[in-house]
């Protein structure tokens, strides 16, 4: 990392802060009684959670029947929900290992709550294939263990148990490398706590020492994690964009799916991290960490992604006309102008149209207008997974067939459910660890801000300075 | 060194390089096994549409640099700047082509045969498309466009150099805005451009993913030639500020975006191959039976190669390593549109003809001594042009805004 920074930068932590109130602004939330929005936001978070899981169990007892899929439309919510919260838990990844290579010091700000929110959404979409095999007791299935089961083993050619190894495989990696970063911060805790509350921390520090050699087998690690993490963000979405690009159906069967969908997995996940650190960084009073500086870089990349996903719907909808196959086009015809074309005119108006007043920079850095649109693109984009999964399946080959599809209340409360579960962690997450990395954070406090002095900019630009330092 | 010098030894190489591939253009006029003198002009085809994709790609990536606050590249961005401007030169080499299909010169598309089209349903549906306005228009107003906006950089760069000072952001924000409104134009612009020039020739096959395929393809092979260049101009004393570490982030673009272009290709084949849908897989039927070679090949060359050379830390940072790797790939992926155009227009031209394509094509099954001096005579010409627009401009924008940080870059 070059030592030399360019005074056109930003500063990415505000505030003139030093290394001490660093760690004070972050460790003090962990160290106080919880406040009154916490306990509202908990209890409701909490609600949520037990209603989802009385509407699993009522899935559980008395069987799929109480979902309203059908022998035509074989996935519905279940699935939509499903891509939809691992689209979300993009971000972080891609947070804390693309924008690494990257050599994005901003990232520093948000990935420890952007990685938090990873795990936690993917845990919710794991969810969503576990139920949906209906008996439950057999999950185990899944997995390819030698068994007594004789044929009744997993299939390896199918995109469904690629996916079981994918998903697992990122949530372990997001894990670890998340855990890893808490490390020396659990350790900043235990140093401030007394009693029982510092054995707690000293054993989820490790008995961290913060010795040359820790940090030298810390920053190794954290590099291997990195690597390893690296592809799994492209891996993750490409293999559940397989899921329905393999099948030779209609508006699934479409090479540009596995990109395409990595592009609106960030887009997503950007979204999300977005509506949480709005919230995150005023409750917490971290707006000098998580700068409007840094909402502005990450409404960036939701133009970005989501300009990127508007090139694939028409390049999408171009070659389903170019193709020259009806029934290509007649599947694309049914999406913006059949029984769903409402989820299309939502998915469009959210994911492309909505995301291009980011092109102002005064609604890039205004906190309203980025939480109003956070919510727009997680709308959208699942909508976009509804707008593939149930019209697509609503219209198949035999007009017969066709059929229409709304959720039960069993449905929908699952999908509350997961919010409950999300929240509920990622409330829990605030309340015991360090938000932001406080060890990352003030490795970037003199590299990522001493050089940008508003005084700085007015003194060159008198005209005997200017001479001076241009040369 | 901050004034670059076209030495009239490099003019001399580079006008003979020229001379080369006129002469093989010409041999391979005459010496021509197919119809329609389709050798010709798929060899010109093909080259013109690899070069004016590396111009198109210097100024897409230099957009992206630009407003994603990238430093470490500035100290030689001129290279990229003046690679932007082959587009003038490769959309007068379009014009060729388009005079071409207008005059019913050559057979390279399908669909721009009436008579073809009258028999054929399929193209009846993509004519609306798939015709001879259309595609001058589209190339015409396309890279018009693209030149228009690298035009517009470039010269706000250099106008930095004279009036700028080194805390005077006004520049850097006006290339900011240009760059920003490049971006999504060059995205859209660049998929219906692929489609007509590349895809079509294989006129009934589709695939999504095609466009952002062959440009992760031009972006290798556009990075290849930026590292050759660059130990070139440093052998010479030019760039005395990029140092390993600015070769090493570039050695680590190639491998990363090698693996990309991997998994684009793998994308695009694994869902083909798995869906078995007679329509798609011939295509790639057509290329593992009749052009083996080139199919391998190409995977060997643009993936299993940088793969295993660059994955080290040391390789990126040598000279040599890197060398050999960035000439493959420039080369590699020249070959990967050689079997994207090839076959395609060897069918087609077949076909009209009432004639089989069966065995060993010169010219088309492998690329032949004709083909490999076409090839080094566009490189030439590539070449002479970029020179004469490193002259034009200081080496060196020297007040870039984040100059210094690319000085002092460190990996």
């Amino acid at each position: 990392m070059s030592a030399v920074v360019s005074p056109i930068r930003e500063p990415l932590v505000t505030g003139g802060k030093s290394y001490h109130q660093i760690t004070e602004d972050i460790c003090s939330p962990t160290e106080r009684a919880p406040g009154k929005a916490w306990i509202l936001g908990f209890m409701v978070a909490s609600g949520l959670l037990a209603f989802g899981v009385f509407s699993i169990l009522w899935t559980i007892y008395f069987g799929i029947g109480t979902w309203n899929l059908n022998r035509t439309i074989g996935w519905g919510w279940d699935i939509t929900n499903f891509v939809w919260w691992v689209g979300i838990g993009h971000a972080g990844t891609l947070i804390s290992a693309i924008l690494l290579l990257f050599r994005q010091k901003w990232r520093t700000g948000v990935n420890r709550a952007a990685e938090a929110m990873t795990i936690f959404a993917v845990i919710c979409a794991a969810l969503f294939p576990g139920i949906h095999v209906g008996r439950i007791w057999v999950v185990f299935y899944f997995f390819p263990v030698p068994n007594t089961r004789g044929p009744l083993w997993v299939n390896f050619n199918s995109p469904l148990l690629w996916d079981l190894f994918a998903i697992s495989t990122y949530f372990t990696v997001s894990l670890l490398f998340w855990y890893t970063g808490l490390v020396p911060d659990f350790a900043t805790v235990r140093d401030r706590a007394k009693g029982f509350r510092k054995k707690i921390y000293n054993i989820l520090s490790f008995g961290w020492t913060g010795s040359a050699k820790h940090w030298q087998r810390w920053e190794s690690l954290s590099l291997i994690l990195a690597g390893l993490a690296t592809p799994l963000v492209l891996s993750v979405h490409t293999i559940v964009s397989f899921d329905f690009a393999t099948s030779v159906i209609p508006g699934w069967h479409t090479t540009i799916f596995p990109p395409y969908f990595v592009a609106g997995a960030i887009f997503s996940g950007f979204a999300m991290v977005q509506t949480l650190m709005i919230i995150t960084r005023k409750v917490l009073n971290l707006q000098d960490y998580i700068t409007i500086s840094h909402i502005e870089s990450m409404n960036k990349v939701i133009l970005l992604t989501g300009t990127m996903v508007g090139v694939a719907y028409l390049t999408e909808l171009f070659i389903a006309w170019y193709s020259g196959y009806i029934y290509e086009q007649f599947a694309f015809y049914n999406r913006a102008l059949g029984i769903y074309w409402w989820s299309y005119f939502a998915m469009m108006a959210c994911n492309v149209l909505s995301p291009q007043v980011f092109w102002s920079k005064k609604i890039r850095r205004s906190i309203t207008w980025t939480f109003v649109m956070s919510i727009f693109v997680n709308i959208g984009m699942w909508f976009e997974r509804f707008v593939i999964i149930a019209t697509t399946l609503a219209r198949d080959y035999l007009p017969s067939s066709w059929s229409y599809y709304t959720p039960t209340w069993v449905e929908v409360g699952i999908y509350l459910g997961t919010f409950g579960i999300f929240f509920t962690f990622y409330l829990l997450f605030t309340r015991v660890a360090p938000v932001v990395a406080i060890a990352e954070i003030k490795s970037i406090l003199k590299a990522g801000g001493d050089q940008y002095l508003e005084k700085h900019v007015e003194e060159a630009k008198k005209p005997e300075n200017l001479e001076e330092v241009s040369h | 060194m901050n004034q670059f010098t076209f030495e009239s030894k490099e003019k001399q190489i580079f006008l003979g390089a020229i001379g080369l591939g006129v002469l093989c253009l010409i041999l391979s006029f005459f010496m021509d096994s197919t119809p329609y003198h389709s050798r010709f002009w798929s060899n010109f085809l093909h080259n013109t549409v690899y070069f004016t994709g590396i111009g198109f790609l210097a100024i897409f990536i230099l957009s992206a640099k630009l407003l994603a606050y990238s430093g470490w590249h500035t100290s030689f961005k001129r290279i990229w700047e003046a690679f932007s401007m082959f587009l003038i030169v490769g959309l007068v080499l379009m014009l060729v082509i388009i005079a071409g299909i207008f005059g019913h010169w050559h057979h390279l598309y399908h669909w721009a045969d009436p008579e073809a089209v009258a028999a054929d349903p399929i193209m009846q549906g993509k004519a609306p498309f798939l015709n001879p306005m259309v595609y001058t228009i589209f190339t015409i107003a396309i890279v018009g466009i693209w030149y228009f906006f690298a035009k517009k950089i470039r010269s706000i760069s250099i106008a930095e150099d004279n009036e700028g000072g080194v805390l005077n952001f006004s520049f850097n924000r006006k290339m900011k805005i240009w760059g920003a409104a490049f971006l999504p134009v060059g995205g859209f612009t660049s998929a219906a451009i692929v489609w007509l020039w590349v895809m079509s020739v294989d006129a009934h096959w589709y695939s999504t993913l095609f466009a952002w395929y062959s440009t992760a393809s031009w972006l290798v092979g556009m990075l290849a030639l930026t590292i050759i260049l660059l130990i070139v101009f440093k052998s010479k004393g030019y760039f005395s500020m990029v140092s390993a570490e600015h070769l090493h982030d570039l050695g680590k673009y190639l491998f990363g975006f090698s693996i990309f272009w991997t998994y684009l290709w793998f994308s695009q084949y694994m869902l083909i191959w798995y869906a078995n849908v007679g329509e798609e897989t011939i295509y790639f039927q057509t290329r593992i039976q009749e052009f083996p070679v080139l199919f391998y090949g190409n995977l060997v060359i643009n993936f299993v190669l940088p793969f295993f050379i660059l994955m080290r830390n040391d390789t990126k940072r040598k000279t040599g390593t890197l060398m050999l790797t960035s000439i493959a790939l420039l080369f590699g992926h020249w070959l990967d549109f050689f079997q994207m155009i090839k076959p395609g227009v060897l069918h087609t031209a077949m076909e009209s003809a009432g004639e089989h394509a069966h065995g060993f094509t010169s010219g088309f099954t492998i690329p032949g001594l004709l083909e490999l001096g076409t090839f080094i005579g566009f490189l030439g010409l590539f070449l002479y042009y970029t020179y004469t627009r490193l002259e034009k401009a200081a080496l060196v924008p020297q007040n870039d805004p984040y100059l210094k940080e690319s000085i002092h870059h460190h990996v």
